[in-house]
């Protein structure tokens, strides 16, 4: 796994497979199901984001665990794919109790976080 | 819960579901794709929010994210599963991708089944439906165990395992919880196959064991009662029912089956078969198991060469005790009897029909019995005897023991009884006719003056085998109601009218009727004319009773007695009580006594007449003419009639001297106050003579032969009422005659 070129287009943030499965579960979109997933979605990514600072100074590893499970599934879920897989990857080193170099991972899980609520705000309001 | 009938019938059910998973993205799209596929979805935040939930509404499945923050889903499934009812409710896990750990975690914490996270809700969907689907067909096997249960206890019946082991002889033992039941431990206990065959009786334990080793080397099907001692103390009856279990390659590798407490049933067939085997009132052998016992005992018998006595006891007088001091009485009497009986041999009241084989030659043995086979009847059988002498002790000891006085009443009573005795095989080679030959030695011992023993000799049968039968079947008759009176109107010939009956004897043996010239000589001679002449005077009096009831009948009903029941101090008492019984006057009841008889023993009857006479007891003297009356006690003697022989009735007009006999006898009677009857009368001329002399009163085949009871109403309503009998007409013609007769004697 390498570490994805951050796009600028929120339809390369987003996947549209995975957001179009969404907008299966409400065809017509008449319940407002993907804005509801979507703005569901972008609280729990800023709770994380802040969240994740407080895990990191100084490193506590089962919470952020617990987070980056979250957030892969959560991001899976409305198609930010590359940010579940930093997800999983921080996921698995914690796991793993290797951390190593996890300062270097967290802080791209980070911008992907950043790109991925850019995303997310662009399609809210669109 | 899930309703599994809400869930069986109804298609548009849509089952409850609870949705757990911290991740709130996760959590609505699931929620969503489920509610999609006919789920009502509950969601939950949390594991903490999930137990809740639970206690708040009914569930049908949970579906649980495996990783959560807190509380997560092992933790939770954990928890639930501790909740009173949720033991079985359904729970899908939700793991991560090739999470082997979380997997078996899941299971560890009681999940149904996993699923790996995914959006493919379909799959998700398809697993809940089959989940759910298993979960009802579970809960209805739960149901069906339950009611299993449920009717093993009420059938207190239980199942149970056994393996073959090859490191433990004994194998390995398992009982259901209601197996458990039956020998008497908790559901939770546990019960050896050692610990169980020591409930067995030490007696039974070698037989049981030497079955068990049998069926197991032949791998047959396993079926026997066993005695055990429960936990409790209780002897209980175990029915135990198995069948082999065989591997692939047909070798027996243990058994399944049953085990079920059958006392009660078993105590209910033992009772059934002592009420059909013993009699009711003693507790001894009935005819039905002493035939049974005796075939037994021939069987043996002739298989080894051994001699078997029959032993016929009969109580002496036995009816006359039940008469005099009631049936309640005589009941407590033959209670005793038996018990006595029984002391006098080596009685053994239960015999196994199974055991009788297995228990080898000596088994015969254990049939020794007193039985008693109605009335008062005994039978002792002695399976095997050495002789003559063997049975004669026993018989001997029958007789000792019941001379002994018995208390019963309220009073002693002195008690003998008769007992023949006959062998096999010289006396008979089958029980019938060992039966029938000891039978004809008792009865040579009742009519030998009772109170002994008499061995079965052929002499015996041959002297006078049809008397002893008959004396046999007439001892039986009363009992069998096989007596009946015909009647004999008298007749008052001028006014033509019947002014009483005479009672007649008449004996239905196996239908056809014995006249009494053939038994009552035989019952003089044995002393039975004693209980007959009881039972007529009781009848007579129902008899009056009957006819005073349909027809107004006030006259009386004579009924012949032998003197020796006028020197019975209780005639007295007994004509009382008949006559009181039924609701009739004393006078109902008229006797007749010969005057042979009265003249054998005049001293003795005399004090009873007198008393008779006191009550109204109408006195009549029978075949008068043919005796030797002194006429001297004749004219001091409480009667009121002679009846004039019927010998001297069927001369008259022929011979002379008949009628001058006849004259005399009526003059005599006019003397002394007293009616005189003719007897016999068969034609109009001897109706006229005895007319023209002076008699009024007559009996005879011209007015009537003794008719059956019920015909006595239908002979009043058509001859006399209508006045239609030829002899009516010429009573009518006499008239005349009988005014100018009169006249000569100066009336």
């Amino acid at each position: 796994m390498t570490f994805s070129a951050p796009p600028s287009d929120p339809s390369h943030v987003l996947d549209a497979g995975a957001l179009a499965r969404l907008a299966e579960l409400d065809p017509g979109g008449s319940s407002g199901l993907v804005p509801r997933v979507l703005s569901t979605y972008a609280n729990a990514l800023e709770r994380s984001r802040q969240e994740l600072l407080l895990v990191r100074q100084p490193l506590q590893h089962e919470p952020l665990r617990q987070l980056a499970h979250t957030l892969k599934s959560s991001s899976a879920s409305v198609g930010a794919l590359a940010l579940s897989a930093l997800c999983a990857q921080v996921e698995q080193s914690v796991r793993s109790q290797q951390p190593g170099d996890i300062g270097a991972l967290l802080d791209a899980m980070q911008a992907e976080m950043q790109r991925v609520a850019g995303a997310v705000q662009a399609m809210l309001r669109a | 819960m899930l309703s599994i009938d809400s869930l069986g019938a109804d298609p548009s059910y849509r089952p409850k579901l609870l949705l757990v998973d911290d991740d709130e993205v996760s959590l609505m799209l699931t929620a969503t794709a489920l509610r999609e596929h006919g789920f009502d979805v509950i969601e939950a935040g949390s594991g903490d929010r999930a137990l809740q939930l639970l206690t708040e509404r009914p569930t049908d499945a949970v579906v649980l994210d495996a990783m959560m923050p807190g509380r997560d889903g092992f933790e939770t499934c954990r928890a639930l599963r501790a909740l009173p009812g949720h033991e079985h409710l359904p729970v899908l896990m939700l793991t991560g991708l090739d999470d082997n750990a979380s997997i078996s975690r899941a299971f560890e914490a009681g999940a149904t089944d996993f699923f790996v996270k995914s959006h493919q809700w379909s799959l998700l969907a398809g697993r809940l439906h089959y989940l759910l689907r298993a979960s009802q067909t579970r809960m209805e096997l739960e149901r069906s165990k339950a009611k299993l249960a449920r009717a093993q206890d009420l059938a207190r019946m239980g199942s149970f395992d056994w393996k073959r082991s090859h490191t433990d002889r004994m194998g390995s033992f398992a009982l259901s919880p209601e197996g458990l039941r039956v020998f008497g431990l908790p559901p939770q206990g546990m019960l050896s196959m050692h610990q169980l065959l020591r409930m067995v009786p030490e007696a039974d334990r070698h037989g049981m064991m030497r079955m068990l080793r049998d069926v197991l080397r032949t791998s047959t099907v396993l079926a026997t009662d066993v005695p055990v001692t429960v936990i409790d103390g209780r002897q209980r009856i175990v029915h135990v029912e198995a069948e082999p279990e065989f591997n692939d390659s047909g070798y027996c590798v243990g058994y399944t089956g049953i085990v079920q407490d059958v006392t009660d049933r078993r105590a209910a067939e033992d009772r059934i078969r002592h009420l059909a085997n013993f009699d009711a009132l003693t507790g001894l052998p009935n005819r039905r198991q002493l035939m049974w016992r005796a075939e037994r005992s021939l069987d043996a018998a002739r298989r080894s060469g051994h001699q078997v006595a029959l032993l016929m006891i009969d109580i002496d007088r036995f009816k006359v005790i039940n008469d005099t001091l009631g049936h309640a009485a005589g009941d407590d009497l033959l209670v005793e009897v038996a018990r006595r009986l029984r002391a006098c041999v080596r009685h053994s009241d239960q015999v196994m029909e199974g055991t009788l084989e297995s228990q080898g030659s000596r088994s015969h043995r254990s049939l020794e019995a007193v039985g008693r086979l109605g009335g008062d009847e005994f039978v002792a059988l002695l399976p095997e005897v050495g002789g003559e002498a063997d049975a004669e002790r026993v018989a001997q000891r029958v007789l000792d023991a019941t001379r002994e006085p018995i208390f019963v009443g309220g009073q002693e009573c002195f008690v003998t009884a008769s007992v023949g005795i006959a062998l096999y095989p010289r006396d008979g080679a089958t029980v019938a006719d060992l039966m029938r030959n000891s039978d004809v030695a008792m009865y040579s011992v009742k009519s030998g003056g009772r109170n002994a023993q008499a061995l079965y000799t052929p002499h015996l049968a041959g002297r006078g085998r049809e008397k002893l039968e008959l004396e046999s079947a007439l001892h039986k008759a009363i009992e069998r109601d096989e007596l009946v009176l015909h009647y004999q109107p008298k007749i008052d010939v001028r006014a033509a009218r019947m002014v009483g009956v005479e009672a007649l004897m008449r004996w239905n043996r196996g239908g056809t009727l014995v006249p009494p010239g053939d038994f009552i000589p035989l019952a003089e001679e044995t002393g039975l004319i004693v209980p007959l002449s009881e039972w007529a005077v009781r009848e007579a009096a129902r008899q009056a009773k009957a006819w005073l009831v349909s027809f107004g009948f006030a006259d009386s009903v004579a009924v012949n007695l032998p003197n020796r029941l006028f020197e019975r101090s209780d005639l007295v008492e007994h004509i009382h009580q008949a006559a009181s019984h039924y609701g009739v006057p004393h006078r109902a009841i008229q006797l007749e006594i010969t005057e042979t008889g009265l003249m054998r023993d005049l001293q003795n009857v005399i004090p009873s007449l007198h008393r008779l006479n006191e009550i109204g007891v109408e006195i009549s003297i029978d075949d008068f003419g043919t005796g030797y009356s002194s006429l001297a006690y004749l004219t001091t003697l409480p009667i009121s009639e002679v009846k004039i022989d019927r010998g001297f009735v069927r001369d008259l007009g022929i011979t002379p001297q008949s009628s001058a006999v006849v004259t005399a006898i009526i003059a005599l009677a006019r003397s002394l106050g007293l009616r005189v009857v003719a007897e016999g009368v068969e034609n109009l001329r001897q109706m006229d003579v005895l007319h023209r002399l002076g008699c009024g009163v007559m009996q005879g085949y011209l007015f009537s032969r003794p008719i059956p009871p019920d015909d006595l109403e239908a002979w009043l309503r058509n001859t006399i009422l209508p006045r239609r009998a030829p002899w009516i007409g010429q009573a009518g013609a006499l008239e005349g005659a009988d005014e100018a007769r009169a006249q000569t004697l100066g009336r």
